[in-house]
């Protein structure tokens, strides 16, 4: 692609649901990219347009808005890019006003407002289709004549009228300025306080003309960042202050008769744009120019067009829209709860369902294209970073993947469609109790799959406040990558329960996870009060089909935004945490030492019992638990306590003097089958040796005596630190610590280690209440890099991140230590 | 205008105009906006969305739950809590 210089700056500005963001896909098709404006949590879209003159126009599709003056973070972005007032964006050269046909009145509010910033300007007339099927029509010619400014028609989904709208960026102009009906005192009170600026006199301010304006918006209580300063100086300020309590002594609200005075200008433009007699609704429009274009593309041997669907006047909807008759359905007080549960849970199902052979998928390519390319790499750090550091922790985050695209795009499809207003009109009452938001159901039932395109879909509630109370407690939700945890301890601590029990167990533990969002929900509601108040003013926008291209654009941007800036941050953690995992190394000579000792226990086990399966177990050996020690090369090596669970476990039999049958039988969770050979369990071993012997190994020894009220071992604390990678790294971890490798497709032999896991003492490691206190843990604790990366990605920044991360571990911790020093206190 | 009587049982207006706020308005009722209160930042959102200049506005229908209602004014559908509504003073045709 050339990489011509843009000559214009085109920014589009319009309503919420004006389907500006379809022109913008219309207009700068691939050429576009997505980033954050810095600083706040509001999405910048931006792309590049050729123009028929073979300019580059710089095309900026800026967030919905209903104002200009307004405190939500999307408004805000939106008027000071209009007023050129953020460094990072151009002021911009041409603003094209996106107006919903079948909604004038008050898209022309917004209309009325841009006016006054005195800019360039063009007119997108959108969704002419939608409104004359509903009988609207307003007559283009007739509504350019009244604003002056170029209206061009256009139907953005079908992009028709996008050509005519790129031309008509060149003749963009800068609106005659309405005389707007305020009433006479404010009219006077204008020319007052416009006086006073005019006495500043300062070189900031703009010409003359602009005071009138500039005072209009001080009068009404605009307070924007150009003008702010201007409210505080004098004469201004005691002027302002005068005009204020004469105009109240008159009963004028200014902020109020401004608005009117916005709204009557709004019904006389409204009257002009039904047009004169005689003019032709603008889709006929559109045919005959169809039909002119494939003619004259048929001699030219033209096809393009072919398919082009027609558009008639003739299937004019009666007064009752098709959006009408739905809702009647869609929010009745039976069916439409009913079919929301429905879409909901088919939702949710489908998610797992269908992503769970998509993430075996990748977890297989993953794996298999990881141990390809490790083929090249020389033994040893290297080749480790590769495919324990880097395959390991990306691939770990990778896996979620599928789920997290299938995830936006049913919230896509729903949004696209207009039901997602919907879902937050029927949740509002629930969510509003506990100081969230209709709109925060989609995103924390997105949690429960995972937690990440749940905080993304956030971004559609507007109220600042209820979106981040709705982020900051999304992570409670137990996603899916805590099941395997789950799973583990359950079936492991808890298997002699009931199936039923145990899945009781289960909806405990996420009952738990709601119980602490709906608390922090609360306490944020508490927090926040006094500094903005909660607001629920949603537009329930007409239905409409989704459009295939749009959604998988969405679907592609979100899910791109997740793996490339997520991604950037796992990959430095999966690192550091490998690095931590890996060394420092475990001397060769302790290696070997280790081996042999290992090797000479083994021996002696088998040796004493040949034959165990005929062994009748009368005579017990008692082999000797304590710490042995082996000297290799002048140092002095442990043989780790750790690892006789392990040893314990595959050579159970031999111990015991148990006939094999018998204690296969005695333990009926397992089969001989799952007994390692020899060579297996060494090196298992020694990998386990070497975690421990790592910088992970003895932040666990490090953190024990914090963890230990816990009822955790230094054990539990590897696991736990890993966990923060993903949280079901949890388990393989532990796999790896208790040397059963790290497998977690089996968890059998892994639990069968825990379970014969004794401290020196010879008490249990692992019971069911350390059990129970490590599950709470696990749904209360932000073990997620991904999320946190996510989080510090929407709020702009670490504080809401660090917070989380330190409220979340907190809460865990308290609850973690209320569970297990009250379960001893009673069971013991 | 279509006249519909207000639904409201507990509707305190009487006369051929009722001043009732938006949230008691019952299902169906329709009137035109009289006033809009609330503290300055609410005020406007609901000005600017259109509800000045005696708008006509129509409850459509309650959530399912019982709060957010949805109106239709100036040709489009919005929804809004109770605690909102209240400051928004209609006047109903009977």
């Amino acid at each position: 692609m050339t990489v011509a210089r843009s000559t214009l700056t085109v920014a589009l500005a319009g309503n919420p649901n004006s389907g500006k963001t379809t022109i913008f896909n219309a207009l700068t098709g691939l050429r576009q990219k997505v980033a954050n404006y810095p600083g706040v949590t509001v999405e910048k879209k931006s792309g590049r347009c050729k123009l028929d003159t073979g300019e580059w126009a710089d095309v900026i599709d800026l967030p919905g808005a209903y104002s200009l003056i307004s405190r939500s973070p999307d408004e805000l972005v939106a008027m000071e890019v209009l007023r050129g007032l953020r460094a990072d964006t151009p002021p911009p050269d041409v603003i094209v006003c996106v107006l919903d046909a079948s909604n004038l009145q008050r898209n022309l509010y917004f209309l009325s407002q841009l006016i006054e910033l005195g800019r360039p300007m063009v007119v997108a007339l959108n969704m002419i289709d939608i409104a004359e099927r509903r009988g609207i029509f307003s007559d283009p010619a007739a509504l350019s004549e009244r604003l002056g400014l170029p209206v061009v028609p256009v139907v953005g989904t079908d992009r028709k009228g996008i050509n005519e709208l790129k031309a008509a960026l060149r003749r963009a102009r800068v609106p005659p300025m309405p005389d707007w009906p305020l009433p006479e005192p404010m009219h006077e009170e204008l020319l007052t306080v416009a006086g006073g600026l005019a006495i500043l006199d300062d070189d900031a301010l703009p010409g003359l003309a602009r005071y009138t304006s500039i005072a209009e918006r001080l009068l009404i209580g605009d307070r924007a960042d150009d003008i702010a300063a201007l409210a505080e100086r004098e004469p201004v300020k005691s002027l302002l202050s005068h005009a204020t309590q004469r105009l109240a002594q008159n009963g004028i609200d200014p902020m109020h008769a401004d608005i009117e005075a916005h709204y009557k200008w709004i019904d006389g433009v409204e009257k002009a744009s039904r047009g004169s007699t005689g003019f032709q609704p603008v889709l006929r429009h559109f045919e005959r120019n169809n039909e002119e274009k494939r003619n004259g593309e048929r001699e030219n041997g033209g096809k393009e067009n072919a398919l082009e669907t027609h558009a008639t006047l003739l299937d004019y909807e009666p007064r009752l829209t098709f959006t009408d008759k739905l809702d009647r359905v869609l929010l009745h007080k039976v069916l439409g709860l009913t079919i929301f549960t429905l879409v909901m849970a088919s939702i949710f199902v489908s998610v797992f369902w269908i992503a769970d052979p998509m993430m075996g998928a990748v977890e297989e390519g993953i794996g298999q294209a990881g141990r390809f390319i490790a083929g090249f790499f020389p033994e040893g750090p290297l080749g480790d970073l590769w495919a324990d550091g880097i395959v390991a922790g990306v691939g770990g985050v990778l896996v979620f993947v599928p789920q997290i695209a299938l995830l936006f795009l049913f919230l896509a499809i729903l949004e696209d469609s207009g039901y997602l207003a919907r879902a937050a009109f029927l949740m509002d009452r629930v969510l509003s109790k506990v100081g969230l938001n209709g709109k925060s159901f989609i995103p924390l039932l997105s949690s429960f799959a995972c937690a990440i395109p749940g905080i993304m879909a956030a971004r559609t509630i507007e109220c600042q406040r209820d979106r981040l109370a709705t982020i900051f407690v999304a992570p409670f939700m137990s996603c899916s990558a805590r099941l395997p945890v789950y799973a583990l301890l359950i079936g492991a601590f808890f298997a002699t329960f009931s199936a039923a029990a145990r899945g009781g167990i289960l909806l405990g533990l996420y009952a738990l996870g709601i119980i602490a969002a709906v608390g922090t929900a609360m306490l944020f509601k508490l927090g926040a009060k006094r500094t903005e108040p909660s607001s629920f003013i949603l537009e329930l926008p007409s239905y409409k089909r989704p459009k295939l291209s749009q959604i998988a654009r969405v679907v592609w941007t979100n899910t791109w935004a997740f793996i490339s800036k997520a991604g950037t941050i796992i990959f430095c953690l999966s690192v550091i945490l490998w690095a931590m995992m890996y060394y420092p190394r475990l001397p060769r000579e302790s290696g070997v030492a280790l081996e042999q000792q290992l090797r000479a226990e083994i021996a002696k086990t088998q040796k004493t019992y040949r034959r165990p399966w005929h062994v009748a177990g009368s005579d017990r050996p008692q082999l000797d638990y304590q710490p042995a020690t082996v000297v290799g090369d002048g140092e002095r090596y442990p043989f780790p306590p750790h690892l006789r669970p392990l040893f314990t476990y595959n050579y159970q039999p031999f111990l015991d003097g148990m006939s094999g049958t018998e204690w296969w039988r005695f333990d009926s969770g397992i089969s001989p089958a799952t007994a390692i050979s020899d060579e297996q369990f060494l090196d298992r071993s020694v990998a386990s040796a070497q975690l421990c012997h790592s910088y992970a190994g003895r932040l666990g020894h490090l953190i024990e005596p914090a963890i230990k009220p816990l009822g955790y071992d230094w054990k539990m604390g590897i696991g736990l630190i890993s966990a923060f990678a993903a949280r079901e790294v949890f388990v393989s971890t532990m796999g790896i610590v208790y040397s059963v490798g790290g497998d977690d497709e089996d968890t059998t032999p892994l639990a069968q280690a825990m379970l014969a896991d004794r401290y020196p003492d010879g008490s249990r490691v692992w019971t069911p209440l350390v059990a129970t206190s490590l599950l709470v843990w696990f749904v209360l604790a932000m073990q997620c890099m991904s999320t946190v990366a996510i989080v510090k990605r929407e709020t702009g920044g670490w504080k809401w991140p660090i917070l989380q991360l330190l409220y979340m571990t907190g809460l865990a911790y308290v609850v973690s230590l209320v569970v297990y020093q009250v379960g001893r206190a009673c069971f013991t | 205008m279509e006249k519909h009587a207000c639904e409201n049982p507990h509707c305190p207006a009487q006369g051929d105009h009722n001043h009732c706020s938006l949230n008691r308005l019952g299902i169906g009722c329709r009137g035109t906006v009289v006033s809009v209160a609330g503290d300055s930042e609410l005020r406007r959102r609901l000005l600017e969305m259109g509800f000045c200049n005696g708008a006509d506005v129509e409850v459509v229908r309650r959530a399912p739950l019982g709060d957010p209602i949805e109106c239709r004014l100036r040709g489009y559908s919005l929804s809004l809590r109770g605690e909102q509504a209240q400051f928004v003073t209609i006047a109903t045709a009977r």
